[in-house]
C-alpha cells in the first residue's frame, strides 16, 4: 500500500462556521494504482487532493492520518510537509497553463523551483530534458517565455516538471478541464505513461469526467458531499455500481452509439446538502430513492467485495 | 527593473543564440503584441514603442533638459547663487546676466540652476524614500496578509489621513539647519502612503495568481516569491509609480519653499519665489525674478506627468496608438 488516508477530516473556516468539505475520507491506494477521483462541484474532491499536500489558509485540518510509504505525511503541519512536496507528494494543479511566471523564461522558472527544493538544475537537466523529449518538447522550451508556448505544452512542462523529482504519490487537480477532447485523452495516456515508467508510484486522477477517467484509471473513486460514497475498480463501478449515487450518476452519462432521440437523460433530482450543517446520517438520503428508516444513521464506507467499498446500507 | 535579458546560462539552452529559436525572427517588429516578440527581444519591443510615443519622448526630452542644465550649468558658473552685487540691482534680463539679477543684485540665472539641481535632489531623494517605504510595506501587507496586513494597513491609513503639510510644517520650523537631504527625508516619510496602498492591492491581486501558488507550492521564501514571481509582473506599475512620487515630492518641497520653510543653507526654485514675492518682486514688475522657477518647477512636473502617460501607453499593449 503506498498511500493509506484513515479519517481525514478538513473543514473551510467561514464566519458562518465551519464547512464540512471533507468529512472523513477513508481509502488506501495500492502501489501502481491511478484512481480517478470523480464526484460533482463542491462534493470535497478537490480538498482530498489538496489536503494531501498543502492547505490553504482557509482549510482546517480537524481530524485523520496519512501515511505515504509507510511514513505518516504531517499534512497539518505546511512548514514540515515542505520536505515531502514534490519528492514525495507532487500535484499538476488545475491552473496548469498559468503555473509559469509570465515574467521568467520556462527553464529558469524550474531551476528556481528546485532550487527552492535544493535540487541542483544542473545535475537533473539531462533528465529533465529527456522528459521533455518524451512528451514532445524540445530543450528550447527551456529558453522560451511562457507565453510563447501553447497552452497544451504548458501543461506538459508543468506536468514534467511537478514530476521530476519522482514522487511517490501524483495529484492530477483537474487537469484535463480546460482542454478540447483530444488533449485530454494525450494528457491522461502521457500521465499513465508517467506511471508505467516509474516517474510516479501512485495517482489521485480528481476529475468530472466519468468517461476519461474510465479510459486511464484503475480503480474510481466516487465522492459525494464531503464523503467518499464508493471505490473499486473502474469497470466495476461503471458497469455494476452498488451506490445508487453512483448509479444515478452514471445512467446521467450519454453513452456514444446509442442515441437518445427518445428519452431524455434522466438526472438527480434535488441537489446536495450544504456542507455548512450536513444532516446527519447518509448524505444522499434526501435525494435517494432507496432511502430507508436506517439512512438516519450513518453507513460505514465499507468493502463489501474485495477491493471495493460503498458507503451504503443497501450495498 | 527588467529581469528579462539578465538569464543565467542555466535557463538558455547550449544552442547558440539561447532564447529566440530561427522561426520566430519572422515575427515582425511592429506585432501588437507583447507575447508574439522573440524572448530575447522584449525590451527591444519595448524601446521600439517607447521610441514612437511621442508623449513620452517629449517629456523624457524636457526632463533630460533640465537635468543637464541643473547638473552641468552651475559649473560654467563664476559665482554661487546667493552672491550679492553680481551686477545692477533689479536689472532685466540681458546678454551678460540671462535672466536679470534680484533686488540685491544677484544672478537669478545662478540662482535657477542651483535651484534646479535641489529640485532634482529633493525629488529622487523624496520620491526614493517614499517608493522605498510604500515598497515594503505594500509587498508585505500584500503578501502576508491576516494581522501583518491590518498592522500594516493602520499604520498607512493613519499616515494617509495626518495633514501632510502641517505636519511637514512643523518640523521644518522645529528643525534649526534646514539641508534639502533633512527636507526630502520628511517629505518621502510623509508621502509613501498611498504608493503603499497602490502596492498592496497590486500584490493581493498577484499573489492570488497561479504561478505564485506554485511558487508557495515548492516552498520558496516569501522574499524570493515577492522579488523574483511579484515584482517583475509588476515592474512597469512600479517604476511610474516612482515617477509620480517624484513628481509629488517636487511639489511639496516647492509648497514648504514658497512658504518660508526651505533649505536654509542653499537655493531652490521654490525658495526663489518665497524671495521674490517677499521683497515685492509683484508690485515692482520684476517677472525674471519668479517667472522662470515657476516655469521651471511646472515644465519639470508636467513633463513627469506626460511622461507617465507615455509609459503607461509603453508598458500596456492595449493603450498602444502605434
Amino acid at each position: 500500500m503506498s498511500l493509506k488516508v484513515r479519517d481525514l477530516r478538513v473543514y473551510y473556516r467561514t464566519l458562518a462556521g465551519d464547512v464540512k468539505a471533507l468529512d472523513g475520507a477513508d481509502f488506501e491506494l495500492a502501489d501502481g494504482e491511478i484512481t480517478g477521483l470523480v464526484g460533482e462541484s463542491g462534493s470535497g474532491k478537490s480538498t482530498l487532493g489538496k489536503s494531501l499536500i498543502k492547505l490553504d489558509g482557509r482549510m482546517r485540518y480537524v481530524s485523520g492520518t496519512v501515511e505515504l510509504d509507510g511514513a505518516e505525511l504531517p499534512v497539518r503541519d505546511s512548514a514540515r510537509m515542505n520536505d515531502f512536496r514534490f519528492r514525495e507528494v507532487s500535484l499538476i494543479p488545475q491552473y496548469a497553463m498559468s503555473a509559469m511566471n509570465p515574467t521568467r523564461k520556462v527553464g529558469r522558472m524550474i531551476a528556481d523551483l528546485l532550487e527552492s527544493r535544493g535540487e541542483r538544475f544542473r545535475a537533473l537537466r539531462p533528465e529533465l530534458v529527456r522528459r521533455l523529449e518524451l512528451v514532445g518538447l524540445g530543450e528550447q522550451v527551456l529558453g522560451r517565455y511562457p507565453i510563447e508556448l501553447s497552452g497544451g505544452m504548458k501543461q506538459r512542462t508543468v506536468m514534467v516538471l511537478s514530476t521530476l523529482l519522482d514522487p511517490s504519490l501524483l495529484i492530477a487537480d483537474e487537469v484535463t478541464s480546460a482542454l478540447d477532447v483530444s488533449n485530454q485523452r494525450a494528457v491522461a495516456e502521457t500521465l499513465a505513461g508517467f506511471r508505467d515508467r516509474g516517474f510516479v508510484k501512485s495517482m489521485i486522477f480528481v476529475t468530472h469526467d466519468v468517461a476519461l477517467v474510465n479510459q486511464i484509471a484503475d480503480t474510481i473513486t466516487v465522492m459525494y458531499a464531503g464523503r467518499l460514497a464508493e471505490k473499486g475498480p473502474a469497470k466495476t463501478v461503471v458497469n455494476s455500481p452498488r451506490h445508487p449515487y453512483t448509479r444515478m450518476l452514471i445512467s446521467a452519462l450519454p453513452e456514444v452509439g446509442v442515441s437518445h432521440g427518445e428519452r431524455r437523460l434522466s438526472g438527480i433530482p434535488g441537489s446536495p446538502p450544504a456542507l455548512l450543517d450536513p444532516p446527519a446520517g447518509c448524505r444522499f438520503r434526501d435525494r435517494c430513492p432507496l432511502a430507508f428508516d436506517k439512512c438516519e444513521q450513518e453507513p460505514p464506507f465499507a468493502e463489501v467485495e474485495p477491493d471495493h467499498s460503498v458507503a451504503c446500507w443497501k450495498a | 527593473m527588467s529581469t528579462e535579458q539578465a538569464g543565467p546560462p542555466t535557463g538558455a539552452g547550449p544552442a547558440p543564440g539561447g532564447g529566440g529559436a530561427p522561426p520566430d525572427a519572422a515575427v515582425p517588429a511592429g506585432a501588437p503584441l507583447a507575447a508574439a516578440a522573440p524572448a530575447g527581444r522584449r525590451g527591444g519591443e519595448l524601446a521600439y514603442f517607447a521610441l514612437r510615443n511621442g508623449k513620452l519622448v517629449a517629456g523624457l526630452v524636457i526632463v533630460l533638459f533640465f537635468l543637464l542644465v541643473g547638473l552641468f550649468a552651475p559649473m560654467l558658473l563664476p559665482h554661487g547663487p546667493n552672491e550679492y552685487d553680481i551686477g545692477p540691482q533689479g536689472a532685466p534680463p540681458s546678454a551678460e546676466l540671462w535672466l536679470g539679477t534680484t533686488r540685491f543684485g544677484q544672478d537669478v540665472y545662478a540662482q535657477f540652476v542651483h535651484g534646479l539641481r535641489s529640485t532634482f535632489l529633493v525629488g529622487l531623494l523624496g520620491g526614493g524614500v517614499a517608493f522605498a517605504v510604500g515598497m515594503v510595506v505594500g509587498f508585505v501587507a500584500g503578501y502576508r496578509g491576516g494581522w501583518v496586513d491590518e498592522v500594516l494597513n493602520m499604520i498607512t491609513n493613519v499616515v494617509l489621513v495626518l495633514p501632510t503639510l502641517a505636519v511637514l510644517i512643523i518640523v521644518a520650523a522645529y528643525l534649526q539647519a534646514r539641508g534639502v537631504a533633512v527636507q526630502s527625508l520628511f517629505i518621502g516619510l510623509t508621502s509613501w502612503p498611498w504608493a503603499a496602498r497602490s502596492i498592496r492591492a497590486q500584490t493581493f491581486s498577484l499573489s492570488s495568481r497561479d504561478f505564485v501558488d506554485l511558487a508557495r507550492l515548492s516552498g520558496r521564501s516569501s522574499w524570493k516569491i515577492i522579488f523574483r514571481d511579484i515584482a517583475p509582473n509588476m515592474s512597469s506599475y512600479l517604476f511610474m509609480t516612482f515617477i509620480l512620487l517624484f513628481g509629488g515630492a517636487v511639489l511639496i518641497a516647492a509648497g514648504l519653499d514658497f512658504i518660508g520653510l526651505g533649505p536654509t543653507d542653499g537655493t531652490s526654485l521654490g525658495l526663489m519665489m518665497n524671495q521674490a514675492v517677499n521683497w515685492g518682486a509683484l508690485q515692482l514688475g520684476m517677472w525674471w525674478w519668479f517667472v522662470p522657477p515657476g516655469l521651471g518647477i511646472t515644465a519639470i512636473v508636467g513633463a513627469l506627468y506626460v511622461m507617465n502617460v507615455g509609459l503607461d501607453e509603453v508598458f500596456n499593449p492595449k493603450l498602444r496608438e502605434t
